[in-house]
Formats: C-alpha cells, sequence, structure tokens
C-alpha cells in the first residue's frame, strides 16, 4: 500500500515538473512569439515534420541516421579504446608510451577537428563519423584505464596462486572486474558523441537531427530549431534507458548492489 | 625424505631492504596434517604465507613440496585470504568451479567436486547467488569451498575468520575439520586466535617477534570435535599463551 502511495507521489511530481515546465515556456512564448514558438506550435509542426520528407527524407530518417552515426562511432571508439585501454592499465610500459599522446590530445574538443577532418574525408559519412569517434573514445578508454587499475589485489591474487596465465588472469579477472567501469565509459561516449554528432550534421549534411535544426535556421522556422532539440532530448533519454538495460544484464553482480 | 611429509621449509630468510622478517625458520608438515600458526601481531605471518605461494620470493632458504620446490604451476597451492576474495562476477557455484576450471580438471570431476564442498558448507541451497546477495560469512565460506574444491596439495588460510563474531566462528571450523577429513588436505592455518589454534590444529607453531623465527611447536593431542572446556583443552591453551608473551 505504501509503495503505492510513494509510486503515486513520484508520478505526482514528474507530471507537475513538466507542468510548470509548459506553463513557463508558455508564457516566454506568449511574450516573444517570434523567437520562442509556444509549445502547441512546436507539437503542430512534428506533425508536420511527420507527415512530410524534408529533403526528400522522413523524420525517422533523419532520427535513424543520426544513430547509426552515433552507433558506428561508439563501436570504433570501443574497437580503439578498450584494448589500448586495458593494456594502458595493465602495463606501465604501455601506459608510459601512450599517455603522454592521448594526454595532449584529449583537451583538443572534437568540433576543433572540423577543418582538418573536411579537408582529409570531404563531408561524407566517414567524416562525421570520423568526428564523433574523436569524441567517444576518450570516455571508453579513460574509463578502462581506471577500471583496469582499480581491480583488487586480492582477486589478481587468486589468479596468481591458482596459476592462471596472464591471458586467462586479463580475460576471466581484470575484464569483468574492470566492466563496471567500462561500460560507464560506454554511457559517457554515447551521450558525448549524441552531442558531436549534431555539430557535425550541422557542417554539411543532407539527414539527421543536426541538419533539420541548420535548416530550421536557415529558414528561420523556429519551431523546427525547437523539435529538432525535443527529439535530442528524447532520443538521448531513450538511448539512457536502453543502456541501463544493458548494463543489467551485462553486470547483474554490480546493478544488484544498486 | 619420508613419505608422510608435504612440506619442508629449510632456512627460509625473508628481508625488506633492512628489515629482516623472517630468520632462519625451518619446519616440516605432514600429509594431511592441519598445522596453525600463531605469533604476536606483525609478526610476519601473512608474508610467511606469500612466501610458501610464491607470490613473493624469498630472500634464501627453501621451501619444498613433496621433495620439490614449491611451484604454483606444478603444485596445487590453495589460498584463503583474510578479505573476501569471491569474484563479485560469479555466482556461488560459478567461484566454486573457478580454480578446477582454470586447471581444466575433466567436467565430470568438477561437478562432483563441487556439489560435495557445497553439501558441506551448506551452499547448495544458493549455487546460482551472487557474492554481495551472501552475509560476509557465507561470502568467505564460498572461498573456502573454491579452496578445498581443488583438494589442493596444501592450503593456506590466513585468518580467514577475522571478521566474524564468536558463534560464527565455531560453526565454520567446525565446517573446515570436516572438509579437511573428506578432502584429506593438508591445511596451514594463520591465526591471532589462539583458542582458534587448539580448537584446529594438530600442531602448532608459535613465531616469535621480528626477525621471526619458530619458538616451539606443539603437539595438540586432543580428539575432535574438540571441547573448549575440556581442561586439556584450556592447559594447552594456556600454554600457548605463555609462550606467545612478549610484553
Amino acid at each position: 500500500m505504501n509503495q503505492t502511495k510513494e509510486i503515486l507521489k513520484t508520478i505526482g511530481f514528474t507530471m507537475l515538473s513538466i507542468g510548470l515546465f509548459l506553463v513557463l515556456w508558455t508564457f516566454l512564448a506568449v511574450r516573444n512569439p517570434d523567437f520562442l514558438p509556444s509549445p502547441l506550435i512546436c507539437i503542430e509542426k512534428l506533425g508536420q515534420m511527420m507527415g512530410r520528407p524534408i529533403s526528400r527524407v522522413s523524420l525517422g530518417g533523419h532520427i535513424l541516421s543520426s544513430l547509426r552515426r552515433v552507433l558506428l562511432a561508439v563501436f570504433f571508439a570501443t574497437l580503439i579504446g578498450l584494448p589500448l585501454g586495458l593494456a594502458m592499465g595493465w602495463s606501465r610500459k604501455v601506459n608510459a608510451f601512450v599517455a603522454p599522446i592521448f594526454e595532449f590530445l584529449r583537451p583538443i574538443p572534437p568540433i576543433a577537428w572540423i577543418p582538418l577532418v573536411i579537408l582529409w574525408f570531404g563531408v561524407g559519412e566517414v567524416s562525421k563519423v570520423f568526428l564523433v569517434t574523436l569524441g567517444a573514445y576518450v570516455p571508453i578508454l579513460m574509463n578502462t584505464v581506471t577500471g583496469v587499475k582499480m581491480v583488487p589485489p586480492v582477486l589478481l591474487n587468486v589468479g596468481r596462486i591458482y596459476k592462471a596465465s596472464n591471458v586467462q588472469i586479463l580475460r576471466e579477472i581484470v575484464l569483468p572486474a574492470a566492466l563496471p567501469a567500462i561500460f560507464a565509459g560506454v554511457k559517457t561516449a554515447v551521450s558525448s558523441g549524441w552531442m558531436i554528432v549534431l555539430a557535425a550534421e550541422m557542417m554539411a549534411s543532407r539527414s539527421g537531427v543536426g541538419f533539420l535544426i541548420n535548416r530550421g535556421m536557415e529558414a528561420y522556422d523556429v519551431a523546427m530549431i525547437i523539435v529538432g532539440m525535443c527529439i535530442i532530448g528524447v532520443v538521448g533519454y531513450l538511448i539512457s534507458i536502453v543502456l541501463t538495460f544493458l548494463e543489467r544484464r551485462l553486470c547483474p553482480w554490480k546493478t544488484n548492489l544498486e | 625424505m619420508s613419505d608422510n611429509v608435504k612440506v619442508q621449509v629449510r632456512d627460509l630468510n625473508k628481508s625488506f631492504g633492512s628489515l629482516q622478517v623472517l630468520k632462519d625458520v625451518s619446519f616440516d608438515i605432514g600429509r594431511g596434517e592441519f598445522v596453525c600458526l600463531v605469533g604476536p601481531t606483525g609478526c610476519g605471518k601473512t608474508t610467511f604465507l606469500r612466501l610458501l605461494t610464491k607470490l613473493i620470493e624469498p630472500t634464501s632458504g627453501q621451501i619444498l613440496i613433496d621433495g620439490e620446490p614449491a611451484d604454483p604451476a606444478k603444485h596445487n597451492l590453495a589460498f584463503v585470504f583474510q578479505e573476501p576474495s569471491a569474484f563479485p562476477w560469479l555466482t556461488v557455484e560459478q567461484n566454486l568451479r573457478y580454480g578446477l576450471e582454470i586447471k581444466k580438471r575433466d567436467k565430470d570431476f568438477i561437478d562432483k567436486q563441487v556439489d560435495s564442498v557445497a553439501k558441506i558448507l551448506g551452499l547448495d541451497k544458493c549455487l546460482k547467488a551472487y557474492p554481495h546477495e551472501l552475509s560476509v560469512s557465507m561470502e568467505q565460506r564460498v572461498v573456502i569451498g573454491r579452496s578445498f574444491a581443488m583438494n589442493p596439495d596444501l592450503l593456506l588460510m590466513d585468518e580467514p575468520y577475522g571478521q566474524m563474531d564468536i558463534k560464527m566462528r565455531y560453526y565454520l571450523e567446525d565446517q573446515v575439520i570436516q572438509l579437511w577429513k573428506a578432502t584429506g588436505s593438508t591445511v596451514l592455518f594463520i591465526t591471532h586466535n589462539l583458542e582458534e589454534a587448539v580448537y584446529l590444529a594438530q600442531r602448532i607453531l608459535i613465531m616469535t617477534n621480528k626477525p621471526t623465527t619458530i619458538k616451539k611447536i606443539m603437539d595438540v593431542d586432543l580428539p575432535y570435535p574438540r571441547n573448549i572446556a575440556d581442561p586439556r583443552f584450556i592447559e594447552i591453551r594456556k600454554e600457548v599463551t605463555d609462550l606467545i608473551k612478549w610484553w
């Protein structure tokens, strides 16, 4: 009974927060309709965008375009960040070799790479995926290094006493022990990838959510810009739910603990 | 070498820089024997166990198992650490199987060992649970089970019950005795609890302060299960206490 009460209370607070947000939005929109269309106008715009392709691509197609770029980039970022992070966390020599270059490259935001990337790869898909990969590999690599360094020594000693080979220790002890940290890195990579893809799409693109926002800006269609922004928020939220579900499946011992 | 001797420790020395921790330690452990090692806090008991498992190398001296230099690759060693060391990402059953799978033993043997150890330790009802779902004592039982399942040549236990209350200690001590008898393993058990040593051991090695050496080896000629109120038990415990006093 108490639990039902608590759930109802939580739902109540959520509704209240969304309601207040919409009221505030409407209030501001009424005062400046040219700069900020009201929620109703945005919903109307969304309906239009769903019914009519933009630049010959449906709204779903634009969302899928952006998602495909992010997921491809996270895949490549994991391909680079995971083995490199494992090696850096495991071996001081590898860490000494790679860390200086990594620390030098890390603070350069992916957006600063745009001119070079256009010069090297043009404005096609490769350049967009490359840019997102540049931003996504950093949290994966950093979290993997930290995860490996944080493996409790007692667990490594268990493997050593049983005379597990280095490969067995790495695969059966280090990797699972570091998995929650690695997964947190992947989660951050997906979120930051989702942010970078918009910048990449805004530079030159015929599809994607970034393209929609850019199109809205060019046409001075503020409602389209806001719909694009809302799509970013909703898709980002859904991605976070999917990743949390995946984490529960992959690291049941960790999520149960929480 | 007598066939009954499992472990021979000869003139073992260990120094860390200028600090000598162990000095000329020599003793034998018989095959299938249960030996407890007691000594003042900080005398180097844990260092000694780490030497036996080759986690660290001695400065000089020899450790022989079955007449050959101790080598985890060749000998079947197991270690129960003070701190919980069950793998959090493996279920109880997977933890119990871990050592045997690393050694690539055949599946039937692993099934049999795990089944028998789980039953003795009362873990058969929670084989699918993860360690964090268990109490500390249950988790330590998983680690003890993982070690005994290996049928180790030598099982080293480093104050495994340090974090438990007295009732749980006696309960687990009885289980260890049961497992030891069932598997015939040779056990070297470190403790700072003298009553625990007298309760468990066939022989007690009493160590001195640093640089540590063996002060005395005492036989405990009491039948199992032991009664802590038995006058002979109390007498042995007092004798050990007197020997260990450094104040």
